[in-house]
């Protein structure tokens, strides 16, 4: 039995509709403090990994271990005056950030999270398109980027949100080709093969193995989504300073770092749900949640090692990279995956 | 068609300041820059911002004294700098340092060499946004440093040497401490260098990128190691060996290739060709008197210098000359510094011609500009 | 043969050209047909009743050194940026600081100090008593204002 059913259980004495809604929203309130946990957790993990990667020590100082240091720097973040730049865009400069922000937590509304012993399932969303639901919410989080780069009335800001687009443009297209042939992959064995949960589940081996090519493309997309290191042409702070979030400063930017660390977090977790096998996994099944927990650790960690470890590319190679290479990779893959797929069918 | 170019010509150019506070400009360059799109069409560099006029305050301050001034213009290759100016003020004043000092410069400054080159490799690191590399180099750049602490008690603006000799003897646990330094810190400069040139990104970054003919090096009188990555065999200390140089064994590292990647080749050929020159200064330096009795310390200000002395020394960035003009007073009439980080800066109006944004970073990177040189 | 006034061995072993200042762009031009195609360095040297300007000229193939001199009484010398592209930076130092004004320059303006600095510094007769402030008006523009203290 999953969170939600129970809660709608504890509400039932009021009526279906408004137990229901009680329901989605403590379960919305949840999770955005689960999301915040989590992210605070990632910062931590990565902020020390990071340190040892470099001979440094890393954070030690607020708490035991500096496990409080986020705590300290969100206080920081949030106490500081959050400057508004006199040229700029009222409106879109103000909304851009929390934009980015829902985009990231809607994603997070999406994903199948599996089982976890007595708490049962923690998805929120169960719809039968959610696979394009989700990729619909990941999709919000550029909004935010071009809003804030455009509105800003910065040159720098305006310069990150044009590279953002030309680099969005580029590697959207080969990571839906990579999409197209899992839902394929999987309409062989479920009936509902857009569906998420559908999709996971029907992973009795991970599509990450028949599809090593797919997997590929869609975790470089998925990285270059995040804007990670090497695709963080958007805000390159040594080119453009911090790109789109240059004027933004307090709680403002730190939501942009939210987005920044949470994004690499729900890549990480999309390709371990769709290529990895998500919370499918050899021992009980009560503890889906945590094999997604670590195969999305496992992956988080790869990116961030990419990241300490390689330059910047350079966005016209970027480009060109989205389109002569990965497009018609991943369309090769397609041809494998259709092939495959009429070999389960036979 | 003919509308096309009126179009073209009417076209308007983004102007962009980058800097003076920017986070690549290793300090206060200022660069605007004429874009187009991710093109840039014009770079004009704009300097001046840490401009303290080092020639005059020098010339209001006794021979001795103007060391420390020399210390804080290239800040990250301080011995370096003190060499230069030490060569031109002995030369004036008449005071040759004994032959125990020379040794001990030569192997001060190299070791300050291997500094300044270090903090250029991460910094370039960092410009490329590579963030790891910056730190390993780091690591051994404060290896030297607390061998300089060692001898001097100061990290960076050591104000070791002095007119006549250098300030303090070494002993033999500083020996020891460069002795252990020159063991590891080879195989440390290959991880570093592996770090780098392992890397296809970091390649193709720099490969066939920032291309300076020499022909145009020399109209810039560019000079160091940019000179030597476009091709032009060129050292100070071999053309014209000053200290004990000439008594030493190693090779002056020369690229054809004349891109960025040539330049940073060069530097690190240079590093290991530095650490080459300190094993065996180490182990040549002779005994006798660290400091010249003719230049007794608390008679310094009283020397007295006559005449024009230029003397050129090969600084981390390029050559440094230092030209003093004394009129027998105690005090020099006139000091000229060439500074070779602003000659190989103003390249960069060149070589920054119709590349891109990124492209234009890493040029500024392998300049190696250190701003309390350009700007004195 | 451009005539030279004068030519001695400084003391540090180089060789030193004086020249007058008519003469000054086709010695040059001599010295780099000859292989002078460094420009070190140019020196402004205040001797407080003329201004004397120092080339210094490098052959990087024979590694040979030169120094010419010149001097000027009006403060202008002919600019050598026809020559040599490092004599654009070096002369607008020397202007900057010293206050030499060279003529067919394309681009004479101060390189370190701000466009609206009074005087130049590395003059004999530079008042460093007076402590000059640059401020910026409305537009945006420099002006300089002077500190009425005792200055350092």
């Amino acid at each position: 039995m999953d969170v939600l059913t129970r809660l709608a259980h504890f509400f039932a004495p009021l009526t279906h509709y408004v137990a229901y809604i009680l329901a989605y929203l403590f379960e919305s309130i949840f999770l955005v403090i689960f999301v915040t946990i989590v992210l605070v957790f990632m910062i931590y993990l990565f902020r020390k990994y990071m340190a040892r990667v470099q001979l440094r020590i890393g954070p030690n100082r607020v708490g035991k271990f500096g496990l409080l240091q986020l705590m300290a720097d969100g206080l920081k973040l949030a106490g500081k005056e959050s400057i508004l730049p006199k040229g700029r865009d009222d409106l879109p400069f103000r909304i851009a950030p929390l934009i980015v922000f829902i985009g990231l937590v809607m994603s997070f509304a999406i994903l199948p999270y599996g089982d976890f012993y007595w708490i049962g399932s923690l998805t929120i969303t169960h719809s039968n398109v959610s696979v394009i639901l989700l990729f619909a919410a990941i999709a919000i989080m550029p909004i935010g980027e071009i809003l804030a780069g455009v509105s800003s009335r910065n040159k720098y800001a305006i310069l990150g949100a044009l590279r953002g687009v030309a680099k969005d443009v580029s590697f959207e297209v080969p990571m839906m080709i990579s999409v197209i042939a899992l839902v394929m992959m999987a309409s062989a064995r479920t009936s509902e093969p857009l569906n998420l949960s559908d999709l996971v589940s029907s992973q009795i081996i991970p599509f990450g193995i028949p599809e090593v090519i797919g997997l590929l493309v869609f975790f470089i997309s998925m990285i270059a989504r995040a804007s990670y290191s090497p695709f963080d042409m958007g805000e390159s702070d040594s080119e453009l300073v911090s790109g789109h979030s240059t004027e933004y400063s307090g709680m403002r930017f730190g939501m942009f770092y939210m987005g920044l660390f949470g994004s690499i977090f729900l890549s990480s977790m999309m390709v371990s749900l769709l290529y990895l096998g998500g919370y499918n996994g050899p021992f009980s099944s009560d503890a889906g949640f945590v094999y997604l927990l670590i195969k999305t650790v496992v992956l988080v960690l790869i990116a961030f090692t990419v990241w300490l470890s390689v330059p910047r590319i350079r966005i016209d190679r970027f480009v060109n990279m989205g389109w002569k290479y990965l497009l018609p990779i991943s369309i090769i893959n397609l041809i494998i995956a259709g092939i495959i797929t009429l070999g389960v069918g036979l | 068609m003919i509308q096309e170019e009126q179009k073209n010509e009417h076209r308007e150019w983004t102007e962009l300041n980058m800097g003076p506070q920017h986070p690549s400009t290793h300090g206060v360059l200022r660069l605007k820059v004429k874009l187009d799109g991710e093109t840039v069409k014009e770079v004009e560099p704009i300097i001046g911002y840490l401009h303290r006029n080092a020639e005059k305050i020098c010339e209001l301050d006794y021979y001795c004294d103007s060391l420390i001034y020399f210390d804080r213009m290239d800040y990250v290759a301080a011995m370096n700098m003190e060499v230069g100016y030490l060569e031109a003020a002995e030369k004036l004043l008449n005071i040759p340092p004994p032959e125990r000092a020379q040794w001990i410069r030569v192997i001060m400054a190299e070791l300050g060499r291997i500094a300044a080159h270090l903090v250029w490799a991460g910094a370039f690191g960092l410009d490329l946004g590579m963030l790891s590399p910056f730190f390993y180099c780091f690591v051994q750049r404060e290896k030297i440093l607390r061998i300089f602490t060692e001898i001097c008690g100061s990290r960076q603006e050591t104000n070791y040497m002095s007119i006549g000799g250098v300030y303090q003897d070494i002993n033999e646990n500083i020996i020891y401490m460069i002795e252990e330094f020159t063991k590891e810190f080879p195989d440390k400069l290959e991880e570093i260098f592996n770090a780098f040139v392992k890397n296809d990104i970091f390649m193709s970054r720099n490969k066939g990128i920032g291309i300076l003919e020499p022909d145009v090096a020399i109209q810039y009188a560019v000079t160091g190691p940019m000179l030597r990555a476009s091709g032009i065999e060129y050292d100070v200390r071999k053309a014209e060996p000053y200290l004990v140089y000439d008594k030493l064994n190693f090779d002056i590292p020369v690229s054809y290739k004349k891109d960025n990647l040539a330049r940073f080749l060069v530097r690190f050929e240079e590093m290991r060709q530095s650490v080459r020159i300190v094993k065996q200064a180490i182990k040549k330096i002779p005994d006798g008197p660290y400091f010249n009795p003719k230049a007794k310390k608390s008679l310094m200000i009283r020397l007295r210098g006559e005449g024009e002395v230029y003397a050129r020394t090969e600084s981390p960035k390029g050559e440094f000359g230092v030209y003093l003009v004394g009129d027998g007073g105690v005090k020099p009439y006139r000091v000229r510094v060439r500074s070779p980080s602003l000659r190989n800066l103003s390249v960069i109006r060149h070589l920054g011609k119709d590349v891109l944004i990124a492209d234009l970073i890493a040029i500024s990177g392998t300049i190696d500009l250190v701003f309390g040189e350009v700007d004195r | 043969m451009v005539e030279v006034l004068e030519e001695t061995t400084g003391k540090d072993g180089r060789k030193v050209l004086k020249v007058a200042k008519e003469n000054l762009l086709a010695l040059l031009s001599d010295l780099k047909d000859n292989g002078f195609t460094h420009l070190s360095l140019i020196t402004g040297i205040d001797r407080k009743s003329k201004l004397e300007v120092v080339y210094h000229l490098h052959n990087l193939t024979k590694n040979e050194y030169v120094v010419v001199k010149t001097e000027t009484l009006d403060e202008r010398v002919p600019s050598a940026t026809g020559l040599f592209k490092s004599a654009d930076w070096d002369e607008r130092e020397q202007y900057d600081l010293m206050g030499i004004v060279f003529e067919g320059h394309p681009n004479l303006k101060r390189l370190f100090l701000p466009d609206s600095w009074v005087g130049h510094p590395l003059r004999k007769n530079y008042d460093l008593s007076k402590v000059q402030y640059i401020n910026m008006d409305e537009n945006g523009d420099d002006y300089a204002t002077f500190d009425p203290g005792d200055g350092w």
